[in-house]
């Protein structure tokens, strides 16, 4: 039969061939992978300051172009990276992972966010990325403010597992569609932030329609992420709004 | 006598056809032998991932037939089951990452289910009580039947899921937007989890009152 | 600690593995016709899942992520080695359960003489893959949440293959129709029990 060492022998050349195929594999078609990362979080970036359906050659192309700063900021408010040049996907603040700061957040420790400023028609625009939970898994989005800080542009939202139909219509535009016009902030400058309502907009107060949007039917905990999700993140910016103004 | 033996079976004789077909039907991996429901009913909400999956089980079950018929001979009993895992996971890898490579955003939507296809009963079922003891140009077309079968059930389910949960088929509206204005509203239903294996019981039933040898009992 | 125990509910009732995944069906369907059967296998599901789980959460935590290798060395701080995951995990279930069945042996015949059958089966049952998958996908923030994450899982698939069992055990008196027999009508008790586990989604956690 088969002797000890043959099997030796034979797991051993295994697990090298292995190896060698699976990194190679890796290897090759990681630029290609990390291309499509990159290119996927442009879009989004885009689409919420109001250039959707950019396609995948373009993004970086359009990115590049239309994107003037890729800002660092720390959780007091201070600017401590501007980046203008070209190649900003190689910028600090792209490459900033919105998740790992949030974390340090929740456990009270110092952390730093990303902005990105986008000219367009002479407008200035601010991009915030979001990352928050929703029912099953993550939830991620973009939100584009105007220049006072405190009027939406617009919204791009994203998950990875929320229910087809149901959580997952917060990606649709008819649900990112309500965002553009909800401030912040209400007239005495008390940060307020845009909820995620369930059981109408329509009948809340007139000032209050402006910080709330209609939440997804039978998608009551993905709304609530998305909610949450807009208040944790918005209100990590708030120092840095205030010096602003 | 080996010249007997040696004397050429045309590649798609009627055996070798039954390999490649009869899986479709009366020996469907999912309805009839019960193999592989795992992995993949959860990518069935829409049609174009439960396609790329099951273009990614059949890649996955052909090639792992083959390998290890190939290597059948040289395998050691004792550490077979290792060597198939070893094989399917390597292949499971490599498809995922050119899934994320090329496809980016099915890759996205079929997020882990792609790395179940390692524990999908069909393949190791499979190599188990063919690929091990079969020619490989026969061990592939029954890799390649066992996942078209699996793959033809993935792909109606999400077929009636889609149609009926978001009106449309392949991400293409399809209910026409009058029957909207006369009140007709798609299933949310058929969207959840549970509808899935409810579509499957269906399928089953249907299958069985055509194939009456194919009745269990309770 | 809330954050624990709500992960440990959510991935008992919401979460379900079988309802919500249907990861595990093969053996789900298999052996789920008796309940003492069945409640056999849950067991060993929840104790696969309670120790692979962890371990593959400090594996994914220290050696597989993207930047997981800095510990080492500052220079290792880009190394991404996640496209091993798979084949890691797997490796790391065959051989806990195997190392589970050569223990359980050792120490615990009677146990052993229950549970023995099972383990084997375990090592290519999509629940405990699927139960490190997922850990690595939801990206759980401690040891304790991937724990409590695992044995949560398991025990909603015990839930539910006893509670399907329990209902097989007594079908078998009804006139189901005679195609639907066996698989069929399990499928679609297996989808109404789903839909009636989706009203935990009510709980608010």
């Amino acid at each position: 039969m088969y002797s000890n060492a043959y099997i030796f022998r034979y797991a051993s050349i295994m697990v090298i061939l292995v190896a060698a195929i699976l990194s190679s594999a890796a290897m090759l078609l990681k630029p290609m992978q990390q291309r499509n990362e990159a290119v996927d979080k442009m879009q989004s970036i885009l689409a919420a300051a109001g250039i959707p359906d950019v396609s995948a050659g373009d993004a970086i192309k359009l990115f590049n172009q239309n994107v003037t700063n890729m800002i660092v900021i720390d959780n007091k408010g201070n600017i401590i990276d501007d980046f203008t040049a070209e190649g900003k996907q190689d910028s600090k603040a792209f490459k900033i992972n919105p998740k790992d700061e949030l974390y340090k957040k929740s456990q009270g420790k110092d952390f730093e966010l990303a902005m990105y400023v986008i000219n367009l028609n002479g407008e200035k625009i601010y991009i915030i990325p979001l990352r928050g939970v929703g029912l099953w898994g993550p939830v991620w989005g973009n939100i584009a403010l105007k220049d006072d800080f405190n009027t939406v542009v617009g919204v791009t939202f994203g998950h990875k597992s929320e229910t087809p139909g149901l959580g997952a219509e917060i990606e649709t535009p008819i649900f990112e569609d309500q965002f553009p016009g909800k401030t912040l902030f209400d007239e005495t400058g008390k940060f307020k932030s845009v909820r995620v309502m369930k059981g109408g907009v329509a009948n809340l107060s007139a000032a209050d329609q402006f910080h709330a949007v209609d939440a997804i039917t039978g998608g009551t905990i993905t709304s609530n992420g998305v909610s949450d999700m807009l208040q944790n993140v918005l209100e990590s910016y708030v120092p840095y709004f205030k010096k602003q103004v | 006598m080996n010249t007997v033996k040696r004397e050429k079976e045309p590649l798609f004789s009627p055996k070798n056809r039954k390999l490649l077909l009869s899986p479709i039907n009366l020996n469907n991996p999912i309805t009839v032998q019960v193999l592989g429901i795992c992995s993949a009913l959860a990518v069935t909400a829409k049609m174009k991932p439960a396609f790329v999956m099951s273009v990614s089980v059949i890649v996955v079950t052909a090639l792992a037939n083959l390998i290890i018929s190939l290597l059948r001979n040289g395998i050691p009993p004792r550490i077979r089951i290792i060597v198939q895992l070893v094989v399917i996971a390597t292949l499971v890898i490599v498809v995922d990452q050119v899934l994320k490579a090329y496809v980016y955003d099915v890759s996205k939507q079929l997020s882990v289910f792609v790395g179940l296809i390692i524990t999908n009963c069909i393949i190791m079922g499979r190599l188990e009580a063919f690929a091990m003891s079969s020619k490989p140009w026969p061990s592939l077309l029954d890799g390649i039947g066992n996942g078209i079968g699996y793959g033809i059930i993935l792909v109606v389910v999400g077929f009636v899921r889609e149609l009926f949960g978001s009106g449309s088929v392949w991400g293409y509206p399809v209910v026409p937007a009058g029957f909207f204005e006369m009140g007709y509203r798609n299933n949310g239903f058929m969207i959840l989890p549970p509808m899935a294996l409810i579509i499957i019981g269906i399928i089953i039933w249907i299958q069985r009152s055509r194939n009456k040898e194919l009745y269990q009992e309770n | 600690m809330q954050e624990i125990f709500n992960i440990f509910i959510k991935s008992i009732f919401i979460d379900n593995m079988i309802f919500a995944y249907f990861l595990g069906m093969c053996s789900y369907l298999a052996v789920s016709k008796t309940v003492q059967t069945s409640m056999g296998l849950g067991i060993a599901v929840i104790f696969v899942l309670g120790i692979t789980v962890p371990i593959d959460y400090l594996l994914n935590e220290y050696i597989l992520k993207a930047g997981a290798l800095a510990w080492l060395d500052e220079g290792l701080a880009e190394v991404d080695l996640s496209f091993l995951s798979f084949i890691l995990f797997i490796a790391i279930i065959a051989s806990m359960v195997q190392l589970v069945e050569m223990i359980v042996e050792k120490f615990s015949p009677a146990l052993y003489s229950s549970l023995g059958i099972f383990l084997p089966l375990i090592a290519v049952n999509c629940a405990i893959l699927g139960g490190s998958l997922f850990m690595q996908e939801r990206e759980y923030q401690t040891l304790a949440q991937a724990t409590s994450f695992g044995l949560g899982s398991g025990v909603g698939w015990l839930l539910a293959i006893v509670g399907i069992a329990a209902i097989r055990e007594k079908i078998r008196y009804s006139n189901v129709p005679a195609p639907l027999r066996g698989l069929g009508i399990t499928f679609i008790i297996t989808g109404l029990m789903g839909i009636a586990f989706m009203s935990f989604l009510g709980i608010k956690l």
